[in-house]
């Protein structure tokens, strides 16, 4: 186990190189500049700026200094927010965005499954058809549609949960909520199709052939084997949530990293769009990693190779 | 069981954490949406409007503006002013403190205006200093030496500034945060971190207390601070992006003073919470001059002239002022009398003088805005205008902010939108942008009378005399060769709870608080 984590930790070093290189030049294709305001420099201020951020030198070597930095883990200073570091910026926001990911995350791991068994075992009943019509919802709707409607409901109406912020637990009910249905949905239909398939093996019928309870069967027998496919999407899903949603964020005013996946782009701050670019890519290769183990776990057959 | 037991936990949790909490625990605390994170409390290096917010409030500079945006002493006592016009001596107050206790300076003065000068600093506002002896020259690293330099303590309370060339609106500049007093030691000592709240020194009203990053600056009085004491215990600056957001917080109690967006405006416009206030800025449409028709001034005209201006205030309902002149309304020299008014059947004159009767083989026109949906109203509405008035029809292209500027730079499209606000209330600030050097022409129109004009008013002391070549060159500017069209003067709009007292606006949207104060 501990040789084939090994493997592919530096399996994904090279990865995560490309990526960099494919954003470091998408980035820079892109046109304008960082400083690149309404009211445009004088040359001089402008050739003052470029050179303390090494921006006068060709790309190549921009990379390279890029590159050196990182290893010896310096992720640049921001473009916008003079005199704060990349990697100071990332301390005070991932957390953050780690918190309500997790909170959300247990929103599709709790509910959308159940919901997804219950689904398939009172298939095509009107239990079932509520399940779904909800799951197709919550996908189709949109988080900035979600968001307002949760706000409008519970905080302007009912004065249940404050609209936004980020001051304790109640704050962060809805913002986890909007987060969450997308994929509860998704890991909800995706149950009910893995349960169901799961249902028509042969070991199934056996086991309602010997008699055993029905819900030890869906529960000891069909659903183990049915986790495969939904683990495969649990990994980038966590990813994806705890890396922060700019939409959620904005909306609920919350002090998370997702918000920079968008405003760094528009803002041009190149070192900020480089360090949540390749922060997602790492989530993504450990996630990737991690759902690989679990497969062992929950299917001794499974070779780690 | 253990996932059972988890879960009742975190319900447990949600439950307690529903009740506790809330944002509101007033007192005289003022809560106010700044929008987002400032980039910088450094105001070496702070060029935005929210920055600004919170700098305004932890610092005082040599002067100030009063209530109609006139420069008035502030940590300066008073000011003279050489004969020639190009020496100004400040004399320093020397009852001014920073927060530790330590006296406010001219060499601290001296200091952070060297650092605003200094290259390695890569200042991007360094050229509000530009007007002072060799400063330019220090900035772009052509003299090393910064006693060249026209910036001279003569001791702890006297400050000497040399310009280069008579400048009256100097005054205004030095109300600019850019402009404010540094501690050396205290930037040496910490580098970049000197402005987190357990480092930053400060001479103004408030005390940063704390800056919780992309969320929450709090402010408390400044015990020291040399002029009349808050009246406020805390100032709470929400980080909020989404307006909508804000606006429930304000509904809902959380904030007490908010801006609203123009769509909500109508919801509110007979509220006493209300307030609306013209600002320093105004918004045009520009010709890219080398490009055909538009390098015929008549034609740039015809298109000036046929644009009901009335309309923006309509669709925009934000209390925006329409506008024919480019200095803005609040500012020395705005004339409303000058530009070309609304006139269709004259538009059409002297486009059929141009060649072009009845708009016959009037070739494909585009035109650029940047993405933004008031942007997208006024010029569907100048779309409109257009083809109504002169039978025109236009293209419509709008970009993201930055491909827009950069394109801008490139290549500019033949009608291209673009705005400017007030950096200092002086009208040099406005129509220094269409001379033929500076670095914001973005029309390649160039008229060396202008330029006189304007190079004249920059220095001339006599403000009557001043209004008068002001209003020549912007006959030129909108009237005669008419490279822009001034369209509208913008407007803020935000509602105030009606506990706080004593918030005023200005046409600069500087966040003065140190008068505020909560009546519950």
């Amino acid at each position: 186990m501990i040789k084939y984590l090994m493997k592919r930790i530096a399996f994904s070093i090279p990865v995560l190189f490309i990526i960099a290189l494919i954003s470091f030049i998408l980035m820079y294709t892109v046109p304008g500049g960082p400083f690149d305001k309404e009211k445009k420099l004088p040359p001089e201020i402008k050739a003052n700026i470029e050179a303390k951020y090494h921006l006068d030198k060709p790309i190549y070597k921009q990379f390279a200094i890029y590159i050196y930095n990182l290893v010896l883990g310096d992720m640049g200073p921001s473009y916008k927010y003079l005199g704060r570091s990349v990697k100071d910026i990332l301390k005070d926001t991932f957390p953050v965005s780690l918190q309500l990911g997790l909170l959300a995350f247990i929103i599709p791991l709790f509910i959308g499954i159940p919901l997804g068994i219950i689904a398939a075992v009172y298939r095509n009943t009107f239990i079932d058809k509520i399940s779904m019509f909800s799951a197709v919802l919550g996908i189709t709707i949109p988080h900035f549609v979600l968001g307002a409607l949760l706000i409008l409901i519970f905080a302007h109406s009912l004065k249940i949960f404050p609209p936004a912020l980020w001051e304790g637990w109640s704050n962060m009910i809805l913002p986890a909520i909007t987060l969450g249905i997308g994929p509860t949905a998704y890991i909800a239909r995706l149950t009910r199709a893995s349960i169901l398939e799961v249902l028509h093996k042969d070991f199934v019928k056996t086991a309602f052939a010997k008699g055993l309870p029905y819900s030890k069967i869906i529960l000891k027998h069909v659903l183990k084997n049915a986790l495969t496919p939904i683990i495969s999407v649990m990994g980038p899903i966590l990813a994806g949530l705890v890396a922060g949603s700019f939409v959620v964020e904005y909306i609920f005013s919350i002090p998370g990293m997702g918000r920079y996946f968008i405003t760094a782009v528009t803002d041009r701050d190149y070192p900020l769009i480089m360090a949540t670019t390749m922060v997602y890519a790492v989530l993504i290769v450990i996630a990737n990693i991690v759902v690989d183990v679990l497969y062992k776990v929950v299917d001794p057959r499974v070779r780690l190779e | 069981m253990s996932i059972l037991r988890y879960f009742i936990l975190l319900a447990i949790l949600i439950i307690i954490g529903c009740s506790t909490k809330t944002p509101s625990d007033a007192g005289s605390a003022l809560r106010l949406n700044i929008s987002g994170e400032p980039p910088t409390l450094d105001w070496t290096l702070a060029t935005d409007g929210t920055s600004f917010h919170v700098i305004t409030n932890l610092m005082d500079g040599l002067t100030a503006f009063d209530k109609d945006m006139n420069p008035i002493p502030a940590i300066a006592k008073k000011w003279d002013i050489s004969n020639s016009g190009k020496r100004y001596t400040f004399y320093l107050r020397d009852d001014v403190f920073w927060t530790d206790g330590a006296p406010v300076t001219a060499y601290d003065f001296e200091y952070s205006w060297k650092r605003l000068l200094e290259p390695s600093t890569a200042a991007e506002y360094a050229y509000f200093l530009y007007d002072i002896n060799n400063a330019q020259e220090y900035n772009s690293g052509k003299i090393k030496d910064f006693s060249l330099v026209g910036i001279k303590a003569m001791d702890k309370h006297i400050l000497v500034v040399d310009l280069k060339k008579p400048t009256p609106y100097f005054p205004s500049i030095t109300t600019f945060m850019v402009t404010f007093p540094l501690r050396k030691d205290v930037v040496e000592r910490h580098g970049s971190r000197w402005t987190e709240p357990e480092n930053i020194i400060t001479n103004g009203p408030f005390i940063l207390d704390k800056w919780k990053h992309e969320y929450k600056i709090e402010l408390k009085p400044n015990k020291r601070y040399y002029a009349n004491k808050p009246l406020l215990d805390k100032v709470e600056m929400f980080m909020i992006g989404e307006i909508s957001t804000a606006l429930t917080l304000y509904e809902t109690g959380g904030l007490d003073i908010v801006g609203i967006p123009p769509i909500a405006i109508s919801h509110y416009k007979d509220s006493p919470e209300y307030r609306n206030m013209p600002m320093l800025r105004n918004n045009y449409y520009g010709f890219n001059v080398a490009k055909p028709p538009f390098n015929n001034a008549k034609v740039r005209r015809a298109f000036s002239m046929a644009i009901d201006r009335s309309e923006f205030p309509k669709i925009l309902k934000g209390g925006e002022v329409p506008a024919t002149s480019w200095i803005p309304k609040g500012m020395l020299a705005y004339n409303p009398d000058v530009g070309l008014k609304y006139n269709p059947d004259e538009a059409k004159r002297l486009l059929r003088e141009a060649g072009y009767p009845d708009s016959k083989n009037f070739p494909k026109v585009i035109v650029a805005f940047n993405t933004n949906p008031d942007n997208q109203m006024v010029a569907e509405n100048l779309q409109a205008q257009w083809k109504r008035n002169l039978n025109i029809s236009v293209e419509l292209d709008n970009q993201e902010w930055k491909v827009y500027l950069k394109r801008l730079k490139t290549d500019a499209p033949a009608i291209f939108r673009l705005g400017w606000g007030a950096d200092f209330p002086d009208p040099d600030n406005f129509m220094n942008l269409f001379t033929t050097e500076s670095g914001n022409n973005n029309t390649k129109w160039s008229n060396k009378r202008y330029d006189k004009l304007i190079e004249l008013a920059a220095i001339e002391m006599d403000a009557e005399k001043r209004i008068k070549l002001y209003n020549e060159a912007q006959r030129i500017l909108c009237e005669i060769d008419a490279p822009i069209m001034p369209i509208f003067i913008s407007a803020q709009n935000v509602l105030v709870k009606p506990y706080v007292k004593d918030y005023k606006l200005n046409p600069m949207d500087i966040l003065y608080l140190k008068d505020v104060r909560i009546e519950k």
